[in-house]
Formats: structure tokens, C-alpha cells, sequence
């Protein structure tokens, strides 16, 4: 007999309010529905009423896991405004925070993924690795999280000795492939919970437009990195990873081999990271009317912004979407004739962000 | 086999957690609380126009000093005041705060004072500038180092009057 059940809107896989109703035939899910919005903040009307400068400090905090993304994609939206060219050398710090950043946003996922099949030493293994990038991170930027490093017009803080990040880097490689890849590929116990789980086919993936590391495990080659090149991406050659399979296993592995590539472009980024002025303005920004739309490759996958100024002291509109807002929805069509035990993993295995989702 | 070894290993190695008071190392980058120097500050608040917590305020004591305030709770540590403070009177600490229960109630809170002068020239309670800008700007034994903003902007208007009209530099007198 059918019965519906609520999973949620307290910690139905991750720590953070969302709500899937199932509708359920004995252990085997028929359909769900997914309900966001629990924890609104407004933070795109609070961007109309704070200074340029404040700004950057609010949109910060629109996540937690790829703060750097939000602050840096807004930055690159006023620049765009204003007609200011980054510095090159910024523009490659940029890169290389962004970068660690999705190293660490794709760590923490593996661990709470992980964590999600039960799998709790492996949960160890990888949030001994994230420690390691995050470290990195607060030796640059001065934070743990939300790093403050972006500025209208380059960086705040700059790589005085960029070898000195290295040996933690090759840690980190090493770690990913002795032990984190061959875990979830090679485990029965990791393979048993995540292939041929929550499939999301090709046709699947167009109609619910997912982005990011979701559509490349489902087999559409898209990147803003590779599509639309910014910053450095161009000129350090990059390489984007698409699996054909769409599985919960396919998602792991995509994001697994992105932070190989991650790595490899942190280190190359370091070595060649170009002399110059941090900053290409002096003084508080100031952004003539105009408007402008960026697109960025966020860890989860592509986030758009769209920002117009009146030349104001405030921006008279700044709207976000994030990655997230377009991948949940999708739960809604890998979950159709899974077991209910899968559900938490196959919910995990899009990264779902509230705190992006809602703003 | 294998597992027993691991075990073993595990027992006769010390623990892998750390206790509280064996904290790991601050980066030297790291953004810890607030440092104010009250003898470089103008009290241009533009420190508080950055800053989206609000965590910096200003306050007046009239015509004595104005006063810099700081309350860690509110602080995101973002480190946008010390970026862009002109005269850089604000610094980010390397040390790590001392712990706090709430934003709303304890936690550490700073007030420099600011002490006004008052005008060699009216009489005007003022902040002054920093020594080392006014070294810049007029050298050492400077007329002009006690002047108020508003004597320093009629200071220089007389400059260039007297340039253009030598006679005009005796007639004009400046009221307040």
C-alpha cells in the first residue's frame, strides 16, 4: 500500500533544512517532491541597501563552502561595470583560491557522502585531507572560511613565497590517490551503495538543466572554465572530467578526478604565478550606471550573477543564482524507483547547498 | 591478522586528538581582533563605512576627543577597515581572540580616544593629522601643523592668492 513520508526539514542527509516528501510503495520510492526555503535571508534585497565595499562582505556569507566564489564572481560583475582590468597577478590568486576552494568543497562532500553510506573511517580519512587545504587556505588568506581576499579591482592579500604551498599539495595528491579514489572505486561496500544508484540519464539532465559536477557525471561536457574562459583558466590549460553513467558513482568520480585537475592547476598556478601590482584602483570603488551578468564555474557547478548599478553609493540590484537552486530540484527524478535507504545518498550525491539555495 | 596489527599500532601510539591547550599555530596571515593607533587616526570613518557588521562605531565626547569603538562579536573579520584605512591606524592581530559565549553580550571591545586640539590660529577643536603626514606636507616647524581643517584650507587659499596678487595678502582677514 502507498504511504507518503516526510524526510526532513531537519537533517535529512546534511546539516541544513530541506524537505523531500516521498510517496513510497513498500521500500521503493514512486515520486518526491523537495521543498526549499527554510532558512531565507534576503540577502539580494539586504545588497541594495549596503555600500560596494559591504557588499563584498555580504555576498561572502550568501555560503559557507564556496564563500570564495560568491564574493569573487560579484567583484568580477563591478569590474565588468566599471571597466577595470584585473591585474594579472591577482587574477591568478584568484584562480588559486577558487581552485583550493573546490578542493575543499569537493573533500567535504566525499566525507559527508561517505559518512552518508556509512562509511565512517573514510569520513576520517578525507576530512584529515580537507585539513590540509584548509590550512593552506588560512595560510593565505588569514580565515578558515570566508577568506576576504577579493577587492572591486584584484585581491587583498597576496602568495609572498608560492612554494611554500607545495609540499601540501603533493600531500594531498597522494592522500586522493592511494586513498580516496581507489576507496570509492574499488570498495565492494562503497560500490555497492553508489553504482547504478540514483540515475539521472542524458535527456534526464538537459530537461531538469543540472550544472556542474551532476551534468558532467551525466554526460554533458559542460564547464564555464572550458566554455567561457575568466581569470587564468585560459592560459593554464584546462581539462574537464565527463562520465557517460550518471550514478551516484559517477558524480564521486567526477569530482574525485576535478580535484586532481584542481590540484594540478593550483600547482601550475603557483609556479608561473606572474610579478605586479595586486590591485588596479586606489581608494573605495566607485561604479559609473551600467549593468553587467558574470558567469563562474562555482564547486557545485555554474553561478550567475547579475548586477546593475544606478552609480550610487549601493547596487540597485544584485541577483544570484547558485548552482544548487537548479541540482535539487533534480533529486526529484534520480529518486523515482530507488530503495528509501538510498535516499539519503542519492540527496547528497547533487551537493546540495540550502544556505547557496536559499540566500 | 592485519586488523589486530592496526590495533596494536593504534594503542601504543599517542592520541591523535589534540587537547585544548596544545592549540596548533596561527599562520602569520591569520585575522585575529582589531588594533587601533589613536595617534594616526583622522576620524574620516571610513573604516565604519566598510564595515557590513557594524562592529566599528564612532563616538564624541564634544569638544574633547572623539572615541573609536570596536566590539569583536560584531566582527566578521573581513579585514576591510585596515584595507582601506588611509592613514593605516587599524591592523589586523596575528594573535587568536579569547573565546566568547555570545555576539550580543561579552567578548572583547576596544575604545581608543582620540584627543581633539584645539586651533592655533581659531581655536577650533580638531582632530589633528598624523605626525608623519604633516611632515610630509609642511616639514617640521610649520605655522600650519595646529592649524584646524578649516584654517589649513583658508591657509592655502591665501597661498594662492598671494601668488596671484601679491597686494591682496594683507587686505583679506578670515572671520570664523
Amino acid at each position: 500500500m502507498p504511504y507518503s513520508f516526510p524526510l526532513g526539514p531537519y537533517h535529512p542527509a546534511l546539516e541544513e533544512p530541506f524537505k523531500v516528501k516521498v510517496q513510497c510503495r513498500g521500500e521503493v520510492i514512486d515520486s518526491a517532491t523537495v521543498e526549499v526555503g527554510f532558512s531565507f535571508r534576503g540577502i539580494e534585497l539586504l545588497a541594495q541597501k549596503r555600500n560596494w565595499v559591504e557588499v563584498i562582505t555580504l555576498i561572502e556569507r550568501v555560503c559557507g563552502i564556496c564563500s570564495n566564489t560568491h564574493a569573487m564572481t560579484f567583484c568580477m560583475a563591478a569590474e565588468t561595470i566599471a571597466g577595470i582590468e584585473v591585474p594579472r597577478r591577482a587574477a591568478h590568486i584568484r584562480t588559486i583560491i577558487a581552485e583550493l576552494e573546490r578542493l575543499h568543497s569537493h573533500l567535504l562532500w566525499a566525507g559527508v557522502g561517505a559518512e552518508d553510506i556509512g562509511f565512517h573511517s573514510l569520513f576520517m580519512e578525507v576530512f584529515t585531507l580537507r585539513e590540509l587545504v584548509m590550512d593552506t587556505l588560512e595560510a593565505i588568506s588569514g580565515n578558515r572560511v570566508n577568506y576576504g581576499m577579493n577587492c572591486i579591482g584584484g585581491v587583498h592579500r597576496d602568495i609572498p613565497d608560492p612554494k611554500q604551498h607545495l609540499p601540501a599539495l603533493d600531500r594531498l595528491a597522494t592522500g586522493l590517490a592511494e586513498i580516496v579514489i581507489p576507496t570509492f572505486t574499488g570498495n565492494p561496500t562503497a560500490l555497492a551503495r553508489t553504482r547504478g544508484v540514483g540515475r539521472l540519464s542524458r535527456e534526464q539532465a538537459v530537461e531538469w538543466a543540472v550544472v556542474g559536477p551532476v551534468a558532467r557525471a551525466s554526460g554533458l561536457d559542460i564547464d564555464v572554465r572550458k566554455d567561457q574562459p575568466y581569470l587564468s583558466y585560459a592560459g593554464l590549460g584546462f581539462a574537464s572530467v565527463m562520465r557517460p553513467e550518471g550514478d551516484v558513482l559517477a558524480r564521486v568520480v567526477v569530482r574525485a578526478l576535478e580535484m586532481v585537475e584542481s590540484i594540478r592547476l593550483i600547482r601550475e598556478a603557483l609556479l608561473s604565478l606572474p610579478a605586479g601590482p595586486l590591485r588596479a584602483t586606489e581608494g573605495l570603488p566607485e561604479i559609473p550606471v551600467g549593468e553587467a551578468s558574470i558567469r563562474t564555474e562555482a564547486p557545485r557547478g555554474e553561478a550567475f550573477y547579475y548586477v546593475a548599478s544606478e552609480g550610487g553609493p549601493t547596487p540597485s540590484r544584485v541577483k544570484i543564482r547558485t548552482p544548487s537552486f537548479v541540482n535539487i530540484p533534480a533529486i526529484e527524478a534520480m529518486v523515482v524507483g530507488q530503495p528509501l535507504a538510498d535516499l539519503s545518498i542519492i540527496q547528497a550525491s547533487v551537493d546540495p547547498c540550502i544556505s547557496c539555495t536559499d540566500r | 591478522m592485519a586488523m589486530l596489527k592496526t590495533i596494536l599500532g593504534n594503542l601504543l601510539r599517542p592520541s591523535r586528538t589534540r587537547a585544548p591547550a596544545d592549540m596548533p599555530d596561527v599562520p602569520p596571515a591569520y585575522r585575529g581582533a582589531l588594533a587601533h593607533e589613536a595617534a594616526r587616526c583622522t576620524a574620516c570613518g571610513t573604516c565604519a563605512y566598510v564595515c557590513a557588521p557594524k562592529a566599528i562605531s564612532f563616538t564624541q565626547d564634544p569638544g574633547l576627543s572623539v572615541s573609536w569603538r570596536f566590539f569583536i562579536g560584531q566582527c566578521s573579520f573581513c579585514g576591510l577597515c585596515a584595507q582601506n584605512c588611509p592613514t593605516q591606524a587599524i591592523r589586523l592581530e596575528a594573535g587568536v581572540p579569547a573565546g566568547m559565549n555570545s555576539a550580543a553580550g561579552d567578548g572583547f571591545r576596544l575604545e581608543s580616544v582620540i584627543p581633539l586640539r584645539a586651533c592655533t590660529r581659531c581655536g577650533a577643536a580638531h582632530v589633528p593629522l598624523p605626525a608623519s603626514t604633516m611632515d610630509a606636507l609642511w616639514g617640521s616647524d610649520e605655522a600650519e601643523r595646529g592649524y584646524c581643517p578649516e584654517c589649513r584650507r583658508w591657509a592655502a587659499g591665501a597661498r594662492l592668492r598671494v601668488a596671484f596678487v601679491p597686494a591682496a595678502g594683507e587686505e583679506v582677514r578670515h572671520e570664523r
